[in-house]
């Protein structure tokens, strides 16, 4: 019987493409690649123009820069009375238990000690904040969804009875 | 002869492991025939994180890919569920598990795989319920950990459970490579006796370097199934590759179906991905003691030195990974798996930041202690509860599933009724925002393709190769530019 196959041509393997472009990622900063490896040759040119970077040096990142300089002020000082609300940890300041819900305190609203004024989530987990004091809310210092620092003031409430 | 099966999950858990779950169903499609015709028994395609990030990240319509693979593998498919929190972290009404069930086996999965966190069972009652009905086998699965309280005699009463629901399959799920060879030739064996007539499989991750060893010891302990991928995307965080466990199971004696050349041409498909996409491969760990202390995966320490760093904490990280242990301990030893680690990890950060322990105790935790998410390994300690102001009557006794209220009456409302079942239940777990992407259409796929046309797109993808001159065997191309 007659056989038109030819003799049978080894393929191209991944093994052959993952060393192929390895190498000519290797070579990234010529303008001219040539390669013979046994039956494979493989003969490139780029174009005349500035070497893109490295994909590595492209994935190296730096931490976004998170803080809000507007509200970077000086520390401001509080009268020695007034109970300071501060924020456990770094993270994002929400006034109400849900968007679009009404906020937990408002300014001028009497509190308890275990009323719930704000959440802080950190670490994406969500921190009921407590009033920590019996009084009314003399100030909130904090717009909803912003990030806060560690020990940063959220709140100050005036101590005692309205 | 004794038969071992293979599961796959390298189009799962392996890139959920290696990759940060970004493999796309693009990358899937031209292997996919190959996958089908190496000889695993089943391929797991769906997960928690799979779902999530299709929907979040790869703005896919996570159903369509579950369709798309379901039609295109003969092999039956695999999908895994957290039990009543399905593909996320919140507890769903019973209505939504059992639609959710329904819909995957319209959608081609044979196989429906769920487990809990906690190991409480009774959050897999709705889902093994409604996964029967619509016609799936159920795969339970139970997570592996180490405490003083997850006794060999746990895991047993664990199996109990499952198959008094009715399970067809059972698994011991190891989620951070915490298993041993030691542990195994008492576990296991304790297992599969209670399994009966169950068929036992084993899902375990390589962290310690120990798992292929702990697969082996599962063989012959008489396990039938363990899940592992194809090589470049096995080892690491991922599972053993199933070319290592295929040869220790041959050595063994035990008849397997995997096929060696069809396994090699997926490793080198995947291997070349690994390459193209510019994504790791998995690399084989050294063993660390230290894993068995603060059992926290090699991905959460990472993604938590680089919160640490943002604020510029990351020197107390050897102080926090001690304070996990003993929040962990004071939580009745919740297993470290999402979303459990997380709670520990913050919890022991704002103890170790505030300089007090528990004087800031997330809603998440005071809720998981009082049972809120399911029935703890161990009672909360005193000091903990008395910070948390939790009384014994705060704690919640029924099944978690039992106080959610049915959604689909508000959902069919708002949606009108022309919404199909998928997208209800995408309404039902993301807000509109995120499901406006999932709208544009699925690109053209390709179900095949060869090294020389990889290479070749690969090449026209360069934008600063101008010529380029191909010429093996018989074969010779140009391209310019």
């Amino acid at each position: 019987m007659c056989n038109h196959a030819r003799v049978a041509e080894r393929d191209l393997t991944y093994e052959d493409i993952v060393q192929i472009v390895d190498l000519i990622k290797s070579a990234s900063h010529f303008s001219e690649f040539r390669l013979k490896v046994g039956d494979i040759e493989v003969s490139l040119r780029r174009a005349d123009r500035t070497p893109s970077a490295p994909a590595a040096v492209q994935r190296n990142f730096e931490p976004a820069a998170t803080a809000d300089p507007a509200r970077q002020a000086p520390s401001r000082a509080f009268s020695d009375a007034a109970h300071l609300v501060r924020s456990p940890m770094v993270g994002t300041f929400y006034g109400a238990p849900a968007p679009g819900e009404p906020p937990f305190v408002e300014v001028g609203q009497s509190v308890e000690p275990d009323s719930i004024v704000c959440i802080i989530e950190v670490m994406k987990l969500m921190n009921s904040i407590e009033a920590g004091t019996r009084g009314v809310v003399r100030e909130i210092l904090v717009p909803d969804g912003a990030g806060v620092e560690y020990g940063e003031v959220l709140m100050v409430i005036e101590p005692g009875r309205p | 002869m004794k038969r071992f099966d293979f599961v796959d999950v390298t189009l799962r858990d392996a890139h959920q492991c290696l990759w940060s779950t970004r493999m796309t169903t693009a990358m899937m499609t031209p292997i996919l025939g190959e996958i089908d015709r190496a000889g695993y028994a089943y391929i797991n395609i769906l997960g928690g994180a799979v779902f999530d990030v299709c929907v979040r990240y790869l703005h896919e319509n996570p159903w369509e890919r579950v369709r798309l693979l379901c039609e295109r593998l003969k092999t039956p498919c695999d999908a895994l569920t957290r039990g009543q929190s399905l593909y996320t972290f919140e507890l769903f009404p019973d209505d939504i598990v059992a639609l959710n069930a329904q819909l995957l086996a319209r959608l081609g999965v044979k196989v429906f795989t769920v487990y809990d966190a906690l190991n409480d069972n009774r959050n897999l009652e709705s889902s093994i319920k409604a996964g029967r009905e619509a016609g799936m086998e159920i795969n339970g699965w139970m997570t592996y950990t180490l405490s003083p309280v997850h006794t060999d005699a746990y895991y047993v009463e664990r199996t109990k459970e499952l198959l008094a629901l009715g399970v067809d399959f059972l698994c011991v799920k190891d989620p951070t490579g915490l298993l041993t060879p030691e542990r195994g030739a008492t576990l296991f064996p304790a297992v599969v006796q209670a399994a009966g007539k169950i068929p036992v499989q084993l899902h375990s991750h390589c962290q310690s370097g120990l798992a292929p060893r702990v697969y082996e010891a599962a063989m012959k302990s008489g396990f039938r199934f363990g899940y592992t991928a194809s090589e470049p995307l096995a080892n690491g965080a991922s599972l053993p590759a199933t070319e290592e466990v295929n040869e220790i199971a041959c050595r063994l004696g035990f008849e397997t179906s995997m096929d060696r050349e069809i396994l090699k041409t997926i490793a080198g498909y995947f291997r070349w991905l690994c390459i193209r996409e510019e994504k790791p491969c998995g690399q084989v760990a050294q063993y660390d003691p230290a894993l068995y202390e603060h059992q926290i995966p090699g991905g959460m320490i990472s993604n938590l030195r680089y919160q640490l760093e943002t604020m510029k904490l990351a020197h107390r990280l050897p102080e926090i990974l001690q304070e996990v242990a003993r929040v962990r301990q004071d939580l009745g030893y919740p297993i470290v798996v999402s979303p459990f680690a997380q709670y520990m990890v913050t919890q022991a950060t704002l103890n170790v930041v505030q300089g007090e322990r528990y004087k800031t105790i997330p809603d998440e935790v005071r809720k998981y202690a009082m049972g809120y998410y399911g029935r703890l390994a161990a009672r909360p300690s005193d000091e903990f509860l008395e910070r948390a102001k939790i009384r014994p009557d705060d704690m919640v006794s029924e099944r978690p599933g039992e106080h959610i209220e049915a959604w689909i009456p508000r959902l069919r409302a708002e949606l009108g009724a022309s919404a199909g079942d998928g997208d209800l239940l995408l309404a039902a777990f993301y807000d509109r925002t995120l499901l406006e992407p999932l709208k544009q259409a699925a690109p053209a796929y390709r179900f095949r393709t060869t090294p020389l046309h990889e290479l070749v797109s690969w090449l026209g993808t360069r934008r600063d190769i101008e010529y380029a001159h191909i010429r093996f065997a018989g074969t010779e191309m140009t391209f310019s530019a």
